[in-house]
């Protein structure tokens, strides 16, 4: 029994199972040697990874060179993409896609200053002393991909993670009519056996396989004279002919012939110690480890009867394939298809704008005679001979049965997976059924099955988890809940007393007017300004009132407490709002301020409770419910100002009937009314008479603007049945008000220190609560 | 002659009791512990968590369905879905109780300079695919968005938008329709 | 400027059903004129009326069923259908046998099962048991070759005994074969010799048989092997299923005969006579109702060899290609279920 090896080296072919035998039609573009066409104007050169592996490398407007790259990228599958011509950056847009879809895809385009100037090249003299790494790193930044169709980046396919034993050089171009390899081979077989030593010394296999099929007996000829001349070890490189046979140039069947062996469905050939390279790309990894050429032209076939000078061409990746059609195409009947690739796998382009890209091989223009008769698909017969050309060895009746029937999971249990498409099937079946094209379906639709089985289970999974979450977060919650209503039994029964007696004695000395030393700097200031000693009483007056609504809002905020089972925060922080202001009242100077900071603030303390009523059912990060209250805290402050105009003073009084009047409508109906307005003018002019010292940096003001403005933004969309130009309105003046009120220290400091400021509402909550139980009392002193 | 009739009954009655015996033994022995019928009905359903079933999410509809709940309320999972619920449920296919979606899958997406961070849509998503923080900006992961459409009503300034999920060329379907359709046009009588 | 889409390939051989139906038919001529020429121009008459009567049998099944009537009738199968079963039962059958047989051929046994592609038996074959029990008398009756026929049938006398009746003589003289028309076929005067306590050679002696081969049917079933290796030289057909045929019938018979050759045809006359090497070559062949892998198409013929052998050495009558063609129809699915090939990438020892 001999060895692999050893059968390899006698010349042992093995037979692949299938294939056809379809007219080759080589001649039409083999005679003549590679060619250039002029320039085109611009150039598209599609940069799918833009976005997801890759950057923008050149800016728009840019000036590029050839040879320039247009994208930068980190990841092991990322392909750079260089500019094929020299020329500007245009635009980069979505374009049409050379793909059988024609769907568009992020391009960049070039125009051509028609000069073709070449970027600096970073040429080696010779590739030896160059380290493994280094070579793929220039074969990366070339950007090469497979050029036999598939286009995969062959750094990568170059980067083994197994020993290669054999490599195999894939020069069979089994599709008729392409002869793009066949004449590369002729012309460039040195180079190609340059790029065939570089890979020997990327990976190092035992044996080279240089694979031709016996069609192509020129090509042959070169190979094996450049063999002779080239420094390359020729003992271990082999030239094999290999019978015409489509499809022998597929990997897996160029490799059955050669060896033998089976890739396993779903692995790849370096799993077998092997590796298959086209010859293009072998050319391609020269160019670029040597010359330093990036992959910007392939040569590409132009052929088919409407082809005028068919032949092979050197087309710069990005040409627009109406610019080859315009110098290739008899202007006979313009709507005619295209074909990319050959007869048996290409596909038609929908697009005529679409560029040439790296794995295009063929442009093939057909006459209507010469293939594509419109074909009626008629029963199957049940022949059998698809089965018998079939080259995976599959049974294509019955997956044509079930891919028809839709029942792809049936068809997936015959192995469509396996299919290569090489539409050896739909060649020689007698009733003319696209059998590929049903494959084709069949396999996106399993591809889309598993996607979504996949998403199901990754939704199912997240939903999971997040219930779990809530429902650890509600236990939690309640246990919190269970402990803060356990601290404020303890409160009131111990400390309840003393606080009220607390809270009366501050008033009282309040009322004595003098200035308590715990007292907040604001109103120490306020107080230092002012000797308005003979309002006390009055002042007494207000408080009274006020004590009575916040006893009101108080109840109902128990009332909630009890109901809802939201944070606790949402309403200390509404009753804050309130309960903030209460030493602005307090303070001497003017009773008209207070009343309307009482409005206000009364406003405010409903929409705060509306906020906390509309978070009742859901749990969310505490920052949401201090949102709503800040609003209301943002505003006492400016009500501070000593200046008072008679307007604020009529929007106070209004203010106040209209929150009576509405106690069933809504705190932010409340709110929409106009009379806010003027009362807003107000404090925007005394906000420019204070002078105050801007401790805050900027950013946050702005942040807090933004988000008072997204606010605005709600609440005019909530007052959608209020006049159009209102919302507009107030969104602009409360805009400017409450940005600017923000520059106030009491609300600095209480947007900025959260723990603080929790505890500033748990103590007005305590005060609140207090007021509210003096003032009941007071209000039955009186009935 | 009664002897033999008695005969007959004890070894009857013997014999019985001695099938019955094995088959109690086997039905114990080869007990099959195949999947729930709720797993099975869940594994069918589209892992949306829309709840447009009415109930909290794909599990519960699961429950409910095994319970006896009508298979005919999810609109994601379409016709296709209620098919299967009826085969495996063994209930006759009734068409579905809503206008079915369209078909093209849709994401969420956040028009981000719009977002005032208010967090209620990361409060409705099911799958936590939205991500955020207070009065910061919100953004929708795509990748993990059901496209359920649940985050759309809480937003106080309606700044999400239900997209179509674009079509690539990675994700395109071969739908070359030519074919079929001038087939299925030159199928009618002539 | 945008172009019609179609996926690939787009080449295709022109190899299409109409074609290698066509062809089929052509090849089969030679075998129709050899037997035109030993039982007369009743076969041709058949074939004719057969022919029309299937075509037009199609396009009222296909109006019924609203299909294209004019593609579908160009494929040419019916025609194929038509031409085996007038070829299978007596040339002078009343014509109403093979108007029914036909319009059982296509509209039940073709079209109930969804039209060509999709019937489970082969219509001619399931057609042909059909007449077989339902007229035993009509579709026994053969014709005398004419070699040896007393009084040779011409065109008009054809012509006249289908369309009218054929001058029947009483039973015993057809067991006898003496009234000069018609005449049991050699492998029936085979099997009544047998059981009427006859030995082979006793049987062989009767003036059907020259040389122990069947006269006419020898060179008919010549004619047909010709046609049929024509169609394997065409590739219209694959050598599977014949050669299943043929083998597993020349193998039984060769051992049925080297045990007991008073008893047991030799294999050389199971080969040439009845309706063999139509059956192994146009017949079984059908595409449509047999196995599709190489191998189960082995199989597949190997099965019909068998229960060919089987039904003329044990069973009750005296040819049984039809019967047995339909029994391995059956087991055709079955034989596809177990009998799939190994895709590329799936070797165990992987």
């Amino acid at each position: 029994m001999l060895s692999l090896l050893e059968q390899i080296d006698s010349g042992t072919l093995w037979q692949s199972p299938g294939g056809i035998h379809p007219p080759q039609i080589k001649s039409l573009s083999n005679t003549r040697p590679i060619a250039r066409l002029p320039l085109a104007q611009e150039y598209v050169i599609p940069v799918p990874q833009l976005g997801e592996q890759a950057i923008l490398a050149v800016n728009i407007g840019d000036l590029v060179k050839k040879g320039t790259p247009l994208t930068q990228g980190q990841s092991a599958t990322y392909l750079a993409v260089h500019s094929p011509t020299s020329g500007i950056l245009v635009a980069v847009e979505e374009r049409a896609s050379n793909h059988a879809s024609g769907l568009p895809v992020l391009s960049c385009i070039i125009q051509a200053d028609g000069l073709d100037t070449w970027s600096l090249l970073d040429s080696h003299q010779d590739f030896q002393p160059l380290s493994n790494a280094e070579m793929l790193t220039r074969i990366q930044a070339a950007g090469i991909a497979g050029l036999g169709g598939a286009a995969f980046p062959t750094h990568i396919k170059l980067n083994p993670v197994s020993d290669i034993e054999l490599l195999i050089i894939n020069g069979i171009e089994c599709e008729p009519y392409i002869t793009s390899d066949d004449r590369l081979m002729r012309e460039y077989s040195h180079d190609i056996l340059t790029g065939v030593s570089i890979i020997q010394q990327l990976i190092g296999p035992k044996r080279i396989i240089f694979a031709v099929e016996d069609n192509k007996p020129d090509a042959i000829k070169a190979i094996k004279k450049a063999l002779k001349r080239h420094p390359i070890n020729s003992a271990q490189i082999r030239v094999t002919a290999v019978p015409t046979k489509y499809p022998s140039g597929g990997e897996k069947q160029l490799i059955q012939m050669l060896t033998g062996q089976e890739v396993p469905s779903g692995a790849i050939p370096a799993q077998l110690g092997m590796l298959v390279q086209n010859v293009g790309t072998v050319f391609a990894i020269k160019e670029a480890v040597l010359d330093g050429k990036p992959l910007i032209e392939r040569v590409v076939t132009i052929t088919g009867e409407r082809a005028t000078t068919p032949g092979n061409y050197w087309l710069p990746i990005g040409t627009p394939i109406e610019h080859v059609l315009s110098l290739s195409q008899t202007p006979k009947k313009p709507p005619q298809h295209i074909i990319i690739g050959g007869p048996m796998m290409g596909y038609i382009l929908p697009q005529a704008s679409a560029p040439i890209i790296k794995g295009t091989n063929c442009l093939l223009l057909p006459s209507d005679n010469e293939m594509l008769v419109e074909q009626q698909e008629k029963p199957c017969i049940r022949c059998g001979e698809c089965a018998q050309v079939c080259p995976a060895l599959l049974l294509p009746q019955q997956l044509f049965w079930h891919a028809q029937a839709k029942e792809y999971d049936k068809a997936a249990s015959y192995n469509l997976q396996d299919c290569i498409e090489c539409g050896c099937c739909s060649y020689v079946c007698p009733s003319d059924i696209p059998l590929v094209e049903y494959y084709r379906v069949a396999k996106s639709a399993l591809r889309e099955q598993s996607k979504d089985k996949q998403e199901a289970d990754l939704a199912k999974q997240r939903f999971d988890a997040r219930t779990q979450r809530l429902e650890e977060e509600k236990t939690a919650r309640e246990a919190k809940q269970q402990q803060a209503a356990s601290r404020r039994k303890a409160n009131v029964t111990n400390k309840d007393n003393d606080v009220i007696a607390a809270a009366m004695a501050r008033i009282k000395a309040k009322k004595d007017s003098s200035p308590s030393t715990q007292e907040i700097t604001a109103e120490n200031t306020a107080i230092a300004h002012t000797e308005l000693a003979q309002k006390t009483d009055k002042k007494a007056q207000i408080a009274a009132a006020l004590a009575r609504a916040k006893a009101k809002k108080a109840q109902m905020a128990t009332a909630l407490n009890t109901d809802i089972t939201s944070p606790e925060k949402a309403q200390l922080n509404a009753n804050e709002g309130a309960i903030t202001h209460i030493p602005v009242t307090d303070s001497p100077i003017v009773d008209k301020k207070a009343k309307i900071a009482a409005a206000v603030a009364r406003a405010k303390a409903k929409k705060a409770q509306m906020a906390t009523a509309q978070n009742t059912d859901i749990t969310s990060p505490e920052k949401t419910q201090l949102n709503a209250s800040e609003g209301s805290i943002a505003h006492i402050p400016v009500i501070d100002s000593p200046i008072v105009d008679k307007k604020a003073k009529i929007a106070a009084a209004v203010a106040k009937a209209k929150a009576k009047k509405s106690q069933m409508a809504t705190a932010l109906n409340t709110d929409i009314t106009s009379p806010e307005k003027p009362q807003l003018n107000a404090s925007e002019g005394s906000q420019r008479s204070i002078t105050q010292t801007p401790v805050i940096d900027s950013p946050i003001v702005d942040k807090k603007a933004k988000v008072a403005a997204a606010v605005a933004r709600a609440k005019a969309k909530k007052a959608q049945t209020t006049a159009a130009m209102q919302p507009q309105d107030r969104v602009t003046t409360e805009n400017q008000t409450e940005s600017s009120s923000e520059q106030t220290p009491v609300t600095d400091s209480l947007s900025i220190e959260r723990p603080v400021l929790d505890k500033k509402a748990k103590i007005a909550a305590a005060v609140a609560k207090a007021k509210a139980k003096k003032a009941q009392a007071q209000q039955e002193n009186k009935d | 002659m009664l002897s033999g009739i008695i005969f007959a009954v004890i070894v009857l009655t013997l014999l019985a009791l001695c099938f019955g015996l094995l088959l109690g033994f086997a039905a114990e022995k080869f007990k099959v512990d195949g999947d729930p019928l709720t797993d099975q009905v869940e594994a069918l359903l589209p892992q949306t968590q829309c709840g447009q079933c009415g109930y909290p999410g794909c599990r519960p509809y699961a429950e409910a369905i095994t319970a006896g709940d009508k298979i005919n309320k999810c609109p994601p999972g379409g016709t296709a879905t209620m098919e299967k619920l009826a085969t495996l449920v063994g209930v006759e296919p009734e068409p579905l109780n809503q206008i079915e979606e369209s078909t093209i899958k849709k994401v969420a997406f956040i028009r981000e300079e719009e977002c005032i961070g208010c967090t209620k849509c990361i409060q409705a998503c099911p799958v936590d695919a939205i991500l955020g923080a207070g009065k910061l900006m919100h953004t929708v992961i795509s990748d993990y968005c059901t496209g359920c459409d649940l985050c759309v009503a809480p937003c106080p300034v309606d700044c999400i938008d239900m997209i179509p999920v674009k079509q690539t060329t990675k994700t395109w379907n071969w739908q070359l329709n030519s074919i079929p359709v001038t087939l299925l046009e030159k199928e009618k009588p002539c | 400027m945008a172009f019609k889409i179609a996926s690939s390939p787009h080449l295709t051989q022109h190899n299409q059903t109409h074609t290698v139906m066509q062809r089929v038919l052509l090849c089969a001529l030679p075998g129709v004129a050899v037997q035109c020429y030993f039982f007369g121009f009743g076969s041709l008459i058949q074939i004719i009326l057969a022919i029309s009567v299937a075509l037009l049998c199609e396009a009222a099944v296909l109006f019924l069923r609203k299909r294209a009537i004019k593609s579908t009738l160009n494929d040419n199968s019916a025609m194929l259908t038509a031409l085996l079963l007038a070829i299978s039962i007596p040339p002078l059958a009343p014509w109403w046998v093979i108007v029914i047989g036909t319009c059982f051929a296509i509209g039940i046994v073709k079209h109930l099962y969804g039209g060509l592609g999709q019937n489970i038996f082969n219509p001619a074959m399931a057609a042909y048991v059909m007449l077989l029990i339902a007229f035993p008398v009509q579709m026994t009756t053969w014709v005398a070759p004419n070699s040896i026929a007393l009084h040779p049938v011409g065109l008009l006398q054809s012509i006249q005994y289908i369309f009218t009746h054929m001058p029947q003589a009483s039973i015993d003289s057809y067991q006898l074969g003496v009234d000069g028309i018609s005449m049991a076929t050699p492998l029936d005067t085979v099997k009544t010799s047998l059981s009427s306590g006859l030995t082979m050679q006793e049987s062989l002696q009767n003036r059907i048989f020259a040389d122990g081969l069947p006269v006419g049917w020898l060179w008919i079933n010549l004619a047909y092997l010709v046609g049929g290796l024509a169609m394997l030289k065409l590739k219209l057909i694959r050598w599977q299923i014949s050669v299943g045929v043929l083998c597993s019938l020349f193998i039984l018979s060769s051992i049925g005969f080297i045990l007991n050759p008073d008893s047991h045809l030799g294999p050389l006359v199971h080969l040439f006579s009845g309706a063999t090497m139509l059956s192994a070559f146009f017949i079984a062949t059908d595409p449509v109702t047999a196995a599709t892998s190489l191998k189960g198409r082995l199989l597949f013929g190997a099965l019909i060899g068998i229960l060919v052998y089987v039904i003329r050495t044990f069973g009750g009558y005296p040819d049984a290609f039809a019967f047995a063609v339909l029994l391995a129809n059956l087991c055709a699915p079955f034989i596809d279920y177990y009998v799939k090939p190994r895709a590329y990438g799936h070797r165990i020892s992987h």
